[in-house]
């Protein structure tokens, strides 16, 4: 009978699981419970906030499993949200086809041409590859303005409401529970494509791609994966943003919000699917923050009053990206992590 | 004839963006790093030179100098407390940092600046240049003159010149490079320093040929298909590039406009990005890694 | 065992989640209290566009603040709130969701330009939002839209006028039009409306290229004008994006005659372009700074004790103006105050007068287009503004 430690596993499967104690369960359980309740206790508009950040988490997942986990850094990641969105509207307004139909339709054309923008990219690396993706979200930025039979250029395209079994989900809440649903399968999905071999691999290659392909790992195969599956994650989120603004335009998807999915990431902490949400979470909440303290400084100093504005949040932004950098590499994830293992080890210091 | 003015014109703006590539190249040489900030870098520099000349009255002549030494400061202490905390962190982290940078230094720009466009105080005479038909201004002719004289000078710089030795050294391998004596950090920021002199003179320059407000840092976004086109550590490659995208994008604004419907002057330089790497992965003149495991 | 547990859990959750498919409805009375009445609007406050979107948001707060120290209207106190959408459609489409779902207002007065308008349809009728939007392209006044009233002259009126004036009062011969536009939905309202009156008049358009509303540099325009050989340019595009036209055409000693509409006529033009401005002649229709009309009186009244130096005089004058209309309809509305008793008493407009701030006002519930009323206004380059060239004119019928 070997005697059981804080990190015992008996096989491989242990080593792997999502959920390892049955502290863990109950506080996932916890969790969800709450997610559940929470329409009604909070009001419409935290409802709207935590909407928006399931779209973000969905996008910022993605973008981790190609930049967090692959090593591939991507500035043309709303590029991909914008093929997703558009596609949903196309098939949603333009033929009325249901949301099971127009969000993985539009993750699916996004990941062919995630694929197809992945095979020439395979040769580059580093800040190329940055330029490369760059290049191409600004194209299709242009191209959505541009082409305006397809896509309405400047007008926009509407989206319809969500119709589920007849009824049309015309109002926040019950836009929330669709939307938590899809966002769950989809962390699940990516965790567990992460812990199986793929995922490993991955890793490899973003760890040193030459030894990876030494060691066995198809690196054409698994670069292309990555960028399938990470535009297939960003076309989906787009195809959920379609459906809660009920409008999209080729405004939204700018080379500042590529670099703010990144922004996200990195914030939450590269190669960690837990961090990408907490990222997500962050920066949805951060402009918010913003505002609230600068209400209170308005009040508290009268020459401040009107001077805030959307740069601000901007500001902010730029700046929490460089802080985050500088002093926690590792992300929001890294401090949850250290958080953690404190409350664990309590009273003791490791 | 018209096709002769587009080339002319598309050679006076290709001039300043090669000398934003140059700001880019410098950086990269010497650090490893590409700096996103250099934009914000230019317009911050072109806002600090028409204040000078408007607010405090200070002659043009004065204006520019002390324009110089407000951005080599600047550049240096970016370096000292945005840049060097990450040293030896991978590449993906320091670029991230420097989007960082220009995204709060143009925000900033906004909150201090404001929005407006405003148009600078020529010292040059207004009344421009007519030569055999072909129309130049004075601003486009002098901004012309001083970058290919810069660009004279760096590459003398780099190929002979003590310092500008020890920048490549560094560039090539810090550890290495501080073995043989070289002082890193002072390389650093002086690299980061003169960069942004660069990068002042670039907005002196464009603020003079164009108007002047907070998007002015969007310029270099466009520079940056230079840079990469003369590869990322070549001061050649980054003239001939910064020339090409200039006149690549006054020709399709002149040609293509009229018949695609608009705005293909502004995509152009990403296309022809896109399509340079796709072909040769490290731009024209830009050396291949060589990795060993 | 383990996948088992998954997927129960997973089922679990599937299951529970349909379950809460009943929402909660936006409470009724939004935005009014007794005492208070909460407003909002969207208004650029951020990048290229900023400097029109400050001036008018400021008066639009100015004037309802004025009205509070007067004892407020039928004994409610307005508050004002201003969300920046920096002059784009998406963020101005959150924008409104802010307003409407975290700050609860009446209405949103105002929900930016033409593409924020339009990307708004849907939240418009939904949300019953009362709105006088900074867009005056025909397709929201024709057919109705039960909420959106008109701020003044139409985009296609503006540039019918200015082809009118072209062909019937400009001394010029040969003449060859340049349209100068941007991607935005005006910009393309505006170079249709050319293109079909300049069709009537037989007078050949030569050029139609793009001027980005962000431009600081306009040479291959300007190039491709003057190759075109346009001896008159039409600008489709605000304010900023003109200077910049107007200095790089100068620099290449290009000297057309330049037209533009109303949210590029503004005393600023000409003191920021200086001599360059010197072919300027630009639409409108809202008074100018120096008039001693009682409205613009007020405005300057007003503009002084809230310490403002606004820099696009015309937009503050407007602002002050829409204020005007919302602060009248609120008022005819009485006690009973919700968004359908504000778009009823706003639909009593008869020849309603802001005292020279507009041309008087009218909206019925048949139409709430405005006076097809423009004035064309040319610069005047050593008194540093814009003097009116013409009295009100309409586009003649064809």
């Amino acid at each position: 009978m070997p005697i059981r430690s804080k990190t015992f596993c008996e096989s491989y499967h242990d080593d792997i699981k999502l959920l390892d104690t049955i502290w863990s369960k109950c506080w996932m359980g916890l969790f969800i419970l709450g997610l559940l309740i929470l329409p009604y206790v909070t009001d419409t508009y935290i409802v709207y906030m935590v909407n928006l950040s399931s779209i973000a988490i969905v996008a910022a997942v993605g973008l981790n499993i190609l930049t967090g986990f692959t090593g591939q850094i991507s500035l043309g990641h709303s590029a991909f949200l914008a093929i997703g969105a558009y596609t949903a509207a196309l098939l949603g307004e333009g033929l009325g086809m249901p949301f099971w139909i127009t969000l993985p339709a539009g993750g699916v054309v996004s990941a062919t041409v995630g694929i197809l923008l992945g095979i020439p990219c395979l040769r580059l690396k580093g800040l190329y590859l940055a330029m490369a993706t760059m290049s191409f979200g600004i194209m299709v930025e242009y191209v959505l303005i541009t082409w305006k039979g397809l896509t309405g250029g400047e007008r926009g395209m509407y989206m319809p409401e969500v119709n589920m079994l007849g009824h049309a989900l015309d109002t926040d809440e019950n836009m929330y529970y669709f939307l938590l649903c899809i966002t769950a399968l989809m962390i699940i999905a990516a965790k567990n494509i992460i812990r199986t071999r793929v995922g490993r691999a991955f890793i490899a290659v973003r760890d040193r791609d030459i030894a990876a392909e030494v060691m066995g790992v198809n690196l054409t195969g698994y670069k292309v994966m990555a960028f399938a599956l990470s535009s297939f994650y960003a076309g989906v989120a787009g195809g959920m943003y379609a459906y809660v603004m009920g409008h999209i335009h080729p405004e939204h998807f700018t080379l500042l919000s590529s670099v703010e999915y990144l922004a996200m990431i990195i914030i939450g902490g590269l190669g960690s699917i837990l961090g990408s949400i907490f990222g997500a979470v962050f920066i949805v909440a951060v402009p918010e923050g913003i505002k609230l303290l600068a209400q209170g400084v308005e009040s508290l100093i009268p020459a401040m009053q009107g001077r805030y504005d959307e740069e601000w949040n901007i500001a902010v932004f730029g700046l929490l990206i460089m802080l985050f950098l500088i002093f926690e590499p590792g992300g929001l994830n890294a401090i949850w992590q250290r958080i953690k293992v404190g409350f664990k080890n309590w009273p003791f210091t490791y | 004839m018209y096709f002769l003015e587009l080339v002319i014109s598309g050679i006076a703006v290709g001039s300043l963006y090669a000398l934003i590539a140059m700001g880019f190249v410098l950086i990269y040489k010497a650090t490893g790093v590409l700096n996103f900030a250099q934009g914000e870098a230019i317009m911050v520099a072109a806002f600090i030179c028409y204040y000078l000349v408007t607010r405090f009255g200070v002659p043009f002549w004065l204006a520019v100098p002390l324009t110089l030494i407000a951005s080599a400061l600047l550049g240096a202490v970016t370096e000292r407390l945005v840049i060097r905390p990450l040293l030896g962190e991978p590449v993906f982290s320091v670029v991230m940092v420097t989007i960082g940078l220009s995204i709060f230094l143009r925000s900033m720009a906004g909150i201090i600046f404001g929005h407006h466009n405003y148009v600078f105080p020529s010292p040059f005479p207004v009344k421009p240049l007519q030569m055999a038909g072909i129309v130049l201004s004075h601003n486009h002719l002098w901004s012309m003159i001083i970058s290919f004289s810069l660009m004279l000078i760096f590459f003398f710089f780099f190929k002979f010149a003590r310092l500008g030795l020890g920048m490549r050294a560094t560039a090539n391998d810090q550890d290495t490079a501080t073995l043989m004596g070289i002082n890193i950090k002072s390389v650093y920021a002086l690299t980061w320093g003169i960069s942004f002199v660069v990068a002042g003179l670039a907005g002196v320059g464009l603020a003079n040929v164009m108007v002047l407000n907070v998007g002015l840092a969007f310029v270099a976004i466009s520079a940056f298909p230079a840079v990469i086109l003369g590869g990322l550590e070549s001061i050649p490659g980054a003239i001939i590039g910064g020339l090409t995208i200039g006149i690549l994008e006054n020709l399709a604004g002149g040609y293509l406009d009229q018949i695609v419907g608009g705005g293909v002057k502004d995509v152009t330089p990403f296309a022809v990005l896109f399509l340079v790497l796709m072909i040769k992965p490290y731009g024209l003149f830009g050396t291949k890694e060589v990795e060993r495991v | 065992m383990r996948n088992k547990g998954r997927s129960a859990r997973m089922t679990a959750l599937v299951c529970m989640a349909f379950l809460f498919t009943t929402g909660l409805a936006l409470a009724s009375g939004r935005g009014v209290t007794d005492d208070s009445v909460k407003l909002g609007f969207v208004l650029v406050k951020t990048g290229p566009v900023a400097a029109l979107g400050i001036p008018q948001g400021n008066a639009m707060i100015d004037y309802m603040n004025y009205i509070n120290e007067k004892g407020g209207i039928n004994g409610r106190k307005i508050k004002v709130l201003w969300e920046d959408d920096g002059f784009q459609a998406p963020k101005s489409v959150a924008a409104v969701k802010k307003l409407i779902a975290r700050d609860k207002v009446l209405t949103v007065m105002t929900t930016g330009g033409t593409n924020q308008t339009i990307a708004n349809m849907k939240n418009i009728k939904r949300y019953k939002m009362v709105n006088i939007p900074n867009a005056m392209a025909l397709e929201f006044f024709d057919p109705l839209h039960p909420y959106i009233f008109a701020l003044g002259a139409l985009y296609e009126w503006q540039y019918q006028v200015i082809v009118d004036y072209i062909n019937d009062d400009l001394k010029m011969k040969d003449k060859r039009i340049g349209v100068v536009y941007t991607k935005k939905e005006y910009g393309k309202k505006g170079l249709d409306a050319v293109k079909k009156r300049a069709a009537k008049y037989n007078i050949p358009v030569v050029a139609e290229l793009v001027l980005p509303t962000g431009a600081v540099d306009a040479s291959s325009q300007v190039l491709a004008l003057q190759h075109a050989g346009a001896n008159i340019v039409i600008t489709c595009d605000v304010l900023p994006p003109i200077i910049s036209f107007l200095k790089t055409a100068e620099k290449y000693n290009y000297w057309p005659q330049v037209f533009g509409f109303n949210w590029a006529t503004d005393d600023l033009l000409v003191k920021a372009c200086g001599p360059a401005a010197k072919n300027y002649i630009g639409s409108g229709f809202v008074g100018s700074w120096t008039d001693d009309t009682p409205g613009i009186k007020l405005v300057r009244e007003i503009a002084k004790k809230y310490n403002r130096k606004p820099k696009l005089t015309s937009l503050y004058i407007g602002g002050i103006g829409v204020s005007m209309l919302f602060a009248e309809g609120i008022k005819r509305a009485g006690k009973d105050l919700t968004p359908d008793t504000l778009k009823n008493a706003l639909e009593t407009f008869r020849d309603f007068d802001t005292g020279g701030i507009f041309p008087l006002v009218t909206y019925t519930p048949e139409s709430h287009a405005p006076a097809k009323k423009v004035k064309l206004f040319k610069a005047d380059v050593e008194k540093k503004c814009l003097v009116p060239l013409t009295g009100w004119r309409s586009p003649k019928d064809l």
